[in-house]
């Protein structure tokens, strides 16, 4: 086992961005980590990499409890390295700054050049070898962090939004080199994203946060919404004045609402079903994963519905077409 | 206006013959000036860096405190080092008073402050991130510290050009604690200072120019690390 997480708690102030029971991460694999802004994700690599201790609670990596007092993180630090959503190289060329973290393990100056052009190969950034680091574009900057990350031999890479402000030529070199640094070197990696189609591309596992707290299932279709009483005595939820959704619930005012992406049934408009709460919009986007489809429709708000594949082809669907779609109670959970 | 044109032909006539009383007052302005800026910024850097990234009760009341002593008056440090070095003073057997060694005492205390606050603010500034990824890619506290240093160190020069160019330019502190003993603890401040006193201009022009180049040369070298600063 990579990292054992056992009630584990980060807290600032009055409020608790992490508050974990129990979480494993195996060894080897590449983890997807999603969750909104404010879901916690940032702080738990900052956790994983030892750079931040939790507020209480254990975390074990391989299988030995971390002591986050003793002075012994530097040790802890030398195995997993972690690359931040918006990295940040130092003032120097391209070259001294991958050769840095080698310069600190203390190898001799023949190994440090030699490390160093194999990254910038890697990554595909040779010719920027003397480049002054600040000349950097977002992109160049976040594989030069890559490749200073991987001059660290690490055991296990930890990615903060890796393709967060690149543009798509960087996004693709930045997942190529992600999938090689896996499969390749064998560096286990754990990454954290918005972007579900991204998680289901690169990970092997994903892992969903939600207000600090792991989340049985996606984190999509989550909306702010109102609980009101209409005036034939049903109660309504209202989401962003958009759409209205009967619920069975005893809550009323401001509540949060999960609408379950794989429960929600679609048809095209012709089979407009009498069912409660069906709603009819257009197809806006489809993306192909593994065995099931995600299609993306706008119903007033943006609505993400997962059907296994099989299903979809029978439905004869395409990108904006007309189609109605309806959430059972099953799928709507309010909390 | 002539006395004036007069006074300058032969500060410059001074300064082409490179008149060795002339030469002897700026060496000991130029070596006593040093030691102290180099002195405070042992201290005041150090300081500067632990003030910025410790976390302890009173922070704020240090800054504040430093700041205050920035604008500290040089007679006011005079007087409360020649309390402790004169005959009556706790360190008078150590025959301090009218040496250079009481200037540098002085201006050390000068100008610790000024090094301790540009430092703090410099480092300040450097970006957080700095400090995570050094340590994520496995630096120790003393490695992480250098590589926060070398990202601030033009903010860092800029405090040591100030605090040098506070130290050559008093007179206070020199006069007080020096003599202005000729040939020994005589500073370009206090030869100007002594030469008005008796009414001749001479020598006392040929160093205000000596000491405005110092100055010049000093402004330039702080604009130029401001200035990489900013970048």
């Amino acid at each position: 086992m990579l990292y054992k997480l056992r009630n584990l708690k980060k807290i600032y102030g009055p409020r608790t961005v992490l508050d974990l029971d129990e979480l494993t991460m195996e060894e080897g694999k590449v983890i997807g980590l999603l969750g909104p802004n404010g879901a916690g994700k940032t702080t738990l690599l900052e956790i994983l990499g030892f750079l931040r201790a939790p507020t209480s609670g254990d975390l074990l990596f391989r299988n030995k409890a971390v002591d986050f007092k003793t002075n012994s993180l530097i040790h802890l630090r030398r195995r997993v390295v972690l690359v931040e959503q918006h990295p940040i190289l130092f003032t120097s060329t391209v070259a001294s700054n991958l050769e840095f973290p080698l310069v600190v393990r203390k190898l001799q100056r023949g190994t440090r050049e030699r490390i160093v052009d194999e990254l910038l190969d890697l990554v595909g950034m040779r010719p920027f070898k003397e480049v002054k680091a600040q000349k950097l574009s977002g992109g160049e900057t976040q594989r030069i962090a890559i490749a200073r990350a991987l001059a660290c031999s690490p055991e296990v890479i930890l990615f903060d939004e890796p393709t967060a402000n690149v543009d798509v030529e960087n996004q693709i070199a930045i997942e190529r080199i992600i999938r090689e640094i896996n499969t390749e070197k064998e560096i286990s990696v754990i990454f954290t994203s918005h972007d579900m189609v991204q998680a289901s591309r690169l990970a092997d596992d994903t892992l969903f946060l939600f207000d600090g707290k792991l989340a049985l299932s996606t984190y999509e279709n989550i909306f702010s919404g109102r609980i009101e009483l209409t005036e034939d005595g049903e109660k309504c939820c209202f989401i962003q004045n958009r759409l209205s959704l009967g619920v069975n619930t005893p809550k009323t005012g401001k509540v949060r609402i999960f609408i379950d992406p794989t429960a929600v049934r679609l048809a095209p408009d012709q089979e407009v079903s009498t069912m409660q709460n069906t709603f009819c919009g257009r197809m806006v986007q489809l993306t192909d994963e593994q065995d099931r489809v995600r299609a993306l429709v706008d119903v007033g708000i943006p609505l993400s519905v997962l059907i296994p594949k099989d299903q979809f082809k029978s439905l004869c669907l395409g990108p904006g077409e007309p189609v109605c779609l309806t959430c059972p109670p099953e799928s709507i959970e309010i909390f | 206006m002539d006395f004036l044109t007069d006074s300058f032909l032969s500060a410059f006539l001074l300064l082409w013959r490179l008149d060795q009383e002339l030469v002897q007052i700026i060496y000991v302005s130029l070596k006593v000036s040093s030691i102290s800026t180099f002195t405070a910024s042992m201290v005041g850097i150090p300081a500067g860096f632990l003030i910025a990234f410790g976390e302890f009760r009173g922070k704020s009341l240090v800054i504040t405190i430093l700041n205050t002593l920035l604008a500290l008056p040089t007679v006011v440090v005079g007087l409360f080092v020649y309390a402790f070095i004169s005959r009556r003073g706790l360190f008078g057997p150590l025959d301090l008073l009218y040496t250079q060694k009481a200037i540098i005492i002085g201006q050390v205390i000068l100008i610790i402050p000024i090094v301790t606050t540009f430092t703090i603010s410099a480092i300040s500034r450097i970006d957080e991130r700095y400090r995570k990824t050094a340590m994520t890619l496995g630096a120790n506290l003393l490695q992480t510290a250098w590589v926060i240093i070398r990202e601030a160190r033009f903010g860092i020069v800029a405090a040591v050009v100030a605090a040098f160019g506070r130290v050559i330019a008093e007179v206070g502190i020199s006069m007080m604690l020096g003599g202005n003993a000729k040939g020994f603890t005589r500073t370009m401040t206090t030869a100007m200072a002594l030469e008005y006193d008796k009414g001749e201009f001479v020598l006392g022009v040929a160093l205000g120019i000596v000491l405005l180049t110092v100055s010049f040369g000093v402004n330039l070298c702080f604009n130029y690390a401001q200035g990489k600063a900013r970048i």
